[in-house]
């Protein structure tokens, strides 16, 4: 960890001991992460473990008690908009204005993020994602797959070098999944820096350079997914939790506990 | 599409709040039944007062045109406002608008621009049907000045829609609170203005904010007898919107949950 106070070397996103309270209740409690250039980072966590709060706090939603959020060497606090204008968000339940066609949603965003496009570049670029015959479409009449590969593209319309994912693959078909997660390795792959949130432990385990796991507002561990489960490969709960080889979802459970959560 | 490299500065703020209105524009022009029905309503008033009686009985011409245009621009913002707002929080588009480098203020500044510029809409098809049912003439100087009173009352009607998006929630309790506030202020002022409740409830009446903004139109609407009681209607107006805008602001939350 760099010196409290300077920005970490090379880190695209760095999270210092943020806290995030909702009245009496302390949702995020000193999280501390950092996101490297070129990576794709999952936040893991049950239901109600604080990632959407950390998720909030760092996309500028909500003000954190305490606590820092440095995009590429920008305060979120101090620097909202310069800070945002570095990032491309896509939100758990992305919605847009429903009178709006696509191609005026995507005028919108780009205006948004400072691009002005005319009407055969916005073309061009829906043809690109294979929603060129759709542009006159309401968002709404789009389908589950389109709408996602829509909200992906308005979150990477102004070349950000930072995009936070809130659960992308929440009620994709298996296909519209693959190809999201493709297209998230081939962003990776060319340089950007990527943190995404997932209850799929397998799609995580696969895709994601760095995990970390949190419950109760705080980081429990953080490190790649193979390293993370041969530490606790012989931790008694992950062995418990286990049916075979230990994989990241063992070690998830073993970490968080196997009760139900709302 | 995603850069390893850091781009440029925050996007211009005049580039962010063009690119709102235009959207909102679209928005505003694919509602336009909503913005008929607020014409049609005052326009309805305008007719069924065309009579010597009808008319006496709410306070002669100028007071049955105030109280038509101030109906129509209440209707827009007190029910068509609040609702579009609680709708878009409740389906997450002002968030997803939140996220993006547009400050809170380009975001609902860009809104109620939009609605004001409908309130002077509503207003000026309302004083020139007013003017014409019932045979006025007005000069350039009182239709302009009617427009100012409309901008008052116009915000002072937003205001109270910005409280209620602020104190409640659920779209649906927008929705139906925003009618029956409508439909009570409807029915109070014109039954306060028309002295069925008696003395005292008619001078409570007056001093509503929909009889605030009654009263001050048909001040505009007849200079001549413009007095000191008007000026104290003035701030009343004053007043409510910076009553009603604290409430509003303070207590507004984009998410619904």
């Amino acid at each position: 960890m760099s010196s409290h106070g300077h920005p970490r070397q090379g880190a695209i996103l760095d999270v210092r001991d943020l806290s995030v309270s909702y009245r009496t209740t302390r949702a995020v409690d000193k999280v501390s992460l950092h996101i490297n250039r070129g990576e794709i980072f999952g936040l893991l966590g049950p239901n109600g473990a604080g990632k959407t709060s950390t998720l909030s706090a760092i996309e500028g939603l909500l003000k954190p008690e305490s606590g820092t959020v440095l995009v590429d060497g920008v305060d979120v606090q101090r620097h909202p908009s310069q800070a945002k204008s570095k990032m491309g968000v896509q939100l758990q339940a992305t919605s847009f204005q429903a009178q709006l066609s696509v191609r005026q949603i995507v005028r919108l965003y780009a205006g948004l993020y400072g691009i002005e496009l005319s009407d055969h570049q916005i073309t061009e670029n829906l043809d690109a994602i294979g929603l060129g015959h759709e542009a006159l479409k309401l968002f709404k009449q789009l389908s589950g797959g389109q709408q996602q590969r829509l909200s992906l593209f308005i979150a990477l319309i102004h070349d950000p070098v930072l995009l936070l994912l809130d659960e992308p693959t929440s009620g994709l078909d298996p296909q519209s999944r693959r190809q999201l997660w493709l297209r998230i390795e081939h962003l990776r792959d060319q340089g950007g820096s990527i943190l995404l949130t997932t209850h799929s432990m397998e799609e995580a385990q696969a895709v994601c350079d760095r995990v970390a796991i949190i419950d109760h507002g705080n980081v429990l561990a953080t490190d790649a997914p193979n390293e993370l489960i041969e530490q606790h490969k012989d931790d008694p709960l992950v062995r418990h939790a286990s049916r075979g080889a230990v994989t990241l979802e063992d070690v998830f459970i073993g970490l968080t506990g196997s009760e139900i959560r709302d | 599409m995603i850069s390893a490299q850091s781009p440029t500065a925050a996007p211009s703020t005049h580039l962010i709040f063009t690119s709102l209105l235009r959207a909102d524009f679209i928005v505003f022009l694919k509602n336009r039944k909503s913005l008929i029905l607020s014409i049609l309503l005052p326009y309805l008033i305008l007719v069924s007062t065309n009579s010597k009686k009808g008319t006496a009985n709410l306070g002669g011409s100028l007071f049955v045109i105030g109280l038509s245009i101030t109906y129509g621009i209440a209707s827009t913002s007190i029910m068509g406002y609040s609702l579009a707002v609680a709708r878009d929080r409740e389906k997450g588009v002002l968030q997803r608008l939140r996220v993006t480098p547009a400050s809170a203020w380009a975001i609902m500044g860009s809104r109620l621009f939009v609605q004001v510029l409908a309130n002077l809409i509503v207003a000026l098809a309302v004083v020139v049907l007013g003017a014409r049912i019932h045979h006025l003439s007005l000069s350039l100087g009182q239709y302009g000045l009617a427009l100012l009173i409309s901008i008052l009352g116009g915000t002072m009607f937003l205001c109270i829609g910005q409280t209620l998006v602020a104190l409640i929630k659920s779209s649906e309790t927008v929705n139906s609170t925003a009618r029956l506030l409508y439909i009570g202020l409807l029915f109070f002022g014109l039954l306060g203005q028309g002295g069925s409740l008696g003395h005292t409830w008619g001078t409570v009446a007056r001093w509503t904010p929909v009889g605030t903004v009654m009263t001050l139109f048909a001040g505009v609407l007849n200079l001549a007898a413009w007095n000191s009681r008007d000026v104290q209607f003035l701030l009343a107006a004053i007043g409510y919107i910076v009553a009603f805008a604290f409430i509003g602001i303070r207590g507004f939350q984009w998410e619904a949950r």
